[in-house]
């Protein structure tokens, strides 16, 4: 059976008539063709298809799109500010915070929730807060360093900036 | 114009470093075609068992499906990326629980799931084996009786049931060494089933619904391969199969094996369509390609003064029910059961073995971290009996300058020794630590693989140097390094090279990534291209310059001679860009040299549970030049944690065949909260065998890890675990049973 939804994803106002069981990930993926949101897990624990829905962090693999009507979703193309890149992604970049990149755009997704929440996260707030974002590739030490460096950097600017 | 800084050994951030961090990068299940349709499979429930029947009839009356294949439709020959044993879909015959028995290609996930569900298969069940060493037995029962008859079966036949590859290595003579050895150690170990877990599944995109090309896009790190396996399968000429380029989500040894290209085509075929299949992680941890488990024993005579004189040593590789998945069809690897050590008298064997457990295929640094595993817990178990300490008795055995490896193999440069002293010089090995508190150590040295590469270098509009192959990066940062290589021997900034990554159509074989052989034989394919490219220029500037070829040179981007210059965009606007190319196709020699690592691992266990705190490890490498410092330093630190998963925690249980933790939620890999304080010692020579004297990195971390932590384990609380993984579970009880001895 169909159903309304209408979400705003990344700023866009989408109204998508799509089944009631369809999930988050597979409506932002397929039905509006955002594919930097990942699937690996499908079961919650992975963190690799982490979108920010009214702020808050979401696994949208174990997300129904329907229940989050309404909602204004942030995927990781909606990180970058005015086709510049968002400190943390630059970060990312700057330290060895990825490699395969596929478990990327849900680390970034996580970091701006830490973030967001806590400016200046500990070293050991860092690794609790990340242990739900997998990542094969790097064995987290360049990762770690990237959310230190953009934590520090973020900080340095508004501080600077104001 | 600036002066351009060298461009090699600068932690040079990666050019696709943006794609990245916004989420364009796209990766195979990224990728839609108009008109493309989902494919989705049945697999086998049971272990092995003969098909009665298949009833198709109801799925395929299902509104929205295009197609629905069986063994019956697709041709009887067999897959394999060696040896031909894996049959595109199951033929009468399962032999092992997830093994594809029917498809589906339909116009959404959703449909092909409930299109699988109206599939109806009779099956009669078979008596399986699960057990490597049963399966050997002569009345085991017989999972391939057409083996001997198998293409690439990589020797002829063992006469063991079910072992199709029995693979020896030998040195001196083992009985007289052990007659002249003052005693004889042997000790047995297990390595469990482990999964590469990289984050992104198998997928794949097959069109074959127009004309005679078939179009692929498919996470498979050896597109030329891949290509070859194919045409065999289908009966298509290779020129005919087109490979396209695509990001890979991590591969670490599994994203070599075709999975589910060869049914795609299929499913295409049937349904007048392209089709995609992605795997899901259920399906993954269930029918991938992982690490093979193995029981491994090691015999060793040595003198009272600790000189280690004979060994002997074995290993049973389980490779489920095909064989399909390596790419020699045995684990070379299993050449490291000797270790690392000086000895005159060596053997070892090594058995690959049918079973009906899912099949097995490559990880990092196959068969290295289960064998590396047994011999450096061997040589710890050795010392103890000695009464020596096992850096002692390692420094007394360990290989030299001259020496000829346990096998014979003779190397230039082996640092071996260099390795065990500067990681033991890093964690004071001696001093006084808290109760419950051990170190351990292990070794281990990698060579690197070669291969062919083809590589060509042309020049944009502005004389842009563009780099193009038909080479996919499996996330180590390849096509970085490479640009650096192309930045180097133009005299660029390494922003001024693009790689242009070219389907296989458009270039000459190459050969995929892994077995360390990217830095090597990429590298010295690229830099060859490269060196083309600048000689071409030098000549073409020379008349512009008005100066013999030879007083022309490359600096700074700038062609020189006698105090004048061109840049490359004036030559190029004066030659133009057909003569403008760089070319290189080659295959370098096999190196001379290997690459050691010692780990020492400190680790805390808690005696009332047994759970194991890693605090520490150190890792130390003889490298040659550091290409890219951020590069290195990831690949060490990946590998590293890879090791840790594989030493603690990783391990697909089964049980009669089926696997029982088939998500991430209970195939628990390290995250965050699990890593330890990392030192790594890098101990630079000056000579590698891959372009400016560097060395591959890609391997070796992960290898000696487990050896490391389990002999830190013995060190803190006395209980010596022989089979992976070391979980608190398993040191609880041992640490119970020596507190009853003590009572
Ligand atoms: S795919 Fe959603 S958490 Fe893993
Ligand atoms: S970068 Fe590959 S999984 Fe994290």
């Amino acid at each position: 059976m169909n159903q309304k939804v209408r979400l705003k994803v990344n700023g866009t106002d989408h109204e998508l008539d799509i089944p009631a069981r369809r999930l988050l990930v597979d409506c932002i993926r397929y039905d509006i063709g955002l594919t930097g949101t990942k699937e690996s897990c499908s079961v919650g624990v992975c963190g690799a298809c982490a979108v920010l829905v009214d702020g808050e962090m979401y696994a949208s693999c174990i997300t129904l799109a329907a229940s989050v009507d309404g909602a204004e979703i942030t995927t990781i193309e909606g990180i970058a500010e005015d086709g510049n890149l968002h400190p943390i992604q630059q970060a990312f970049i700057d330290h060895g915070g990825f490699q395969c990149g596929i478990c990327t755009p849900g680390q970034i997704i996580a970091t701006k929730s830490l973030l967001d929440e806590n400016p200046s996260p500990t070293e050991d707030e860092i690794k609790d807060y990340m242990m739900g974002n997998l990542c094969r590739c790097t064995g987290y030490y360049g990762i770690l360093n990237s959310i230190a460096a953009a934590a520090k950097n973020m900080n340095e600017a508004a501080e600077s900036g104001g | 114009m600036a002066t351009t800084q060298s461009a090699i050994g600068r932690s040079i951030t990666r050019g696709e470093g943006p794609d990245k961090v916004t989420g364009k990068s796209i990766y195979t299940a990224d990728i839609s075609v108009p008109g493309m349709l989902w494919g989705r499979v049945l697999r086998s429930p049971y272990p092995y068992a003969r098909i009665v029947s298949i009833d198709t009839s109801k799925a395929l009356a299902l509104p929205g499906v295009y197609a629905v294949v069986t063994g019956q439709d697709v041709p009887e020959t067999r897959v394999g990326r060696r040896m031909l044993d894996m049959p595109i879909l199951a033929q009468d015959v399962v032999r092992f629980v997830g093994e594809k028995v029917a498809a589906v290609a339909a116009g959404s996930k959703d449909i092909c799931d409930e299109a699988l569900l109206l599939i109806e298969v009779e099956y009669e069940e078979l008596d399986a084996v699960f057990d490597a060493e049963e399966a050997m037995e002569p009345s085991a029962p017989d999972l391939h009786p057409d083996m001997d008859s198998y293409t690439g079966l990589p020797q002829p036949p063992s006469g063991i049931k079910n072992t199709f590859a029995h693979i020896t290595w030998e040195k001196g003579d083992i009985e007289q060494g052990f007659k002249e050895s003052d005693i004889i150690f042997e000790h047995s170990f297990n390595a469990q089933l482990m999964h590469q877990a990289y984050i992104e599944p198998h997928a794949c995109i097959v069109d074959a619904s127009e004309g005679n090309q078939v179009n692929i896009w498919a996470n498979n790190k050896d597109p030329y391969m891949l290509r070859d396996q194919v045409s065999a399968a289908w009966g298509v000429p290779t020129e005919n199969i087109v490979l396209h380029p695509t990001s890979i989500g991590g591969d670490f040894g599994g994203k070599g094996s075709f999975m589910d290209v060869p049914l795609c085509y299929y499913l295409s075929k049937y349904s007048g369509r392209p089709v995609k299949m992605v795997m899901d992680y259920i399906q993954e941890l269930m029918a991938g390609n992982p690490r093979h488990p193995a029981v491994m024993t090691i015999k060793t005579g040595v003198m009272k003064d600790g000189t280690i004189v004979a060994r002997q040593a074995r290993a049973i590789f389980d490779s489920g029910a095909y064989g399909a998945f390596k790419p020699r069809a045995y684990l070379g690897g299993a050449d490291h059961l000797c270790g690392v050590y000086r000895m005159p008298n060596a053997r070892i064997d090594s058995y690959t073995v049918y079973t009906n457990n899912v099949p097995r295929g490559h990880m990092r640094s196959p068969a290295k971290p289960q064998v590396v595993f047994a011999v450096e817990s061997h040589m710890d178990m050795i010392a103890a009996e000695l009464h020596m300490d096992p850096y002692e008795f390692r420094l007394k055995n360990v290989m030299r300058e001259g020496d000829a490896s346990p096998i014979g193999r003779h190397w230039s440069q082996i640092k071996a020794l260099d390795t065990l002293e500067a990681a033991n010089k890093a964690a004071n090995v001696r001093d006084a630590r808290p109760a419950n508190t051990g170190i351990g150590m292990a070794m281990t040295d990698l060579v690197q693989g070669t291969g062919q590469f083809a590589a060509k270098i042309g020049l944009s509009d502005e004389g842009k140097p563009e780099l193009h192959m038909a080479f996919w990066d499996t996330g180590t940062g390849s096509h970085t390094v490479l640009r650096q290589m192309v930045a180097e021997e133009l005299t660029l900034n390494t922003s001024d090279v693009q790689i242009i990554l070219e389907t296989t159509a458009n270039m000459p074989f190459s050969a995929g990534s892994g077995g360390s052989r990217v830095t090597l034989s990429a590298g010295k394919a690229v830099v060859a291209a490269a060196v083309d490219l600048r000689q071409k220029l030098v000549e073409a500037a020379s008349p512009l310059l008005d100066a013999p070829e030879d007083q022309v040179s490359l600096q700074n981007g700038l062609l020189m001679a006698a105090g004048r210059s061109v840049t490359i965009a004036e030559v190029l606007a004066a030659t133009g860009s057909e003569s403008l190319t760089g070319e290189a196709h080659q295959t370098p020699e096999a190196p001379d040299l290997t690459s050691f690592c010692t780990q020492i691992a400190e680790v805390h266990v808690d005696p009332e549970t047994g759970e194991i705190t890693v605090k520490k490890i150190i890792s130390a490498h003889d490298i040659g030049a550091i290409l890219n410092p951020l590069n290195h330093q990831g690949q060490i630190e990946g590998g590293m944690i890879q090791g840790l998963g594989y030493a603690l925690m990783e391990e697909l249980e089964l049980e009669d065949g089926h696997i029982s933790n088939l998500s991430f939620g209970d195939y628990k890999i390290p995250t965050s909260a699990d890593i330890p304080t990392m030192e790594t010692v890098l101990i630079q020579g000056d000579v590698g065998p891959a372009p400016y004297e560097s060395k591959g990195i890609g391997e070796s971390s992960n290898i000696p890890v487990a050896g490391a932590i389990a002999n830190a384990v013995f060190d803190a609380v006395g209980v010596r675990i022989t089979d992976l993984p070391v979980t608190a579970d398993k040191v609880l009880s041992k640490l119970q049973e020596l507190g009853n001895q003590r009572k």
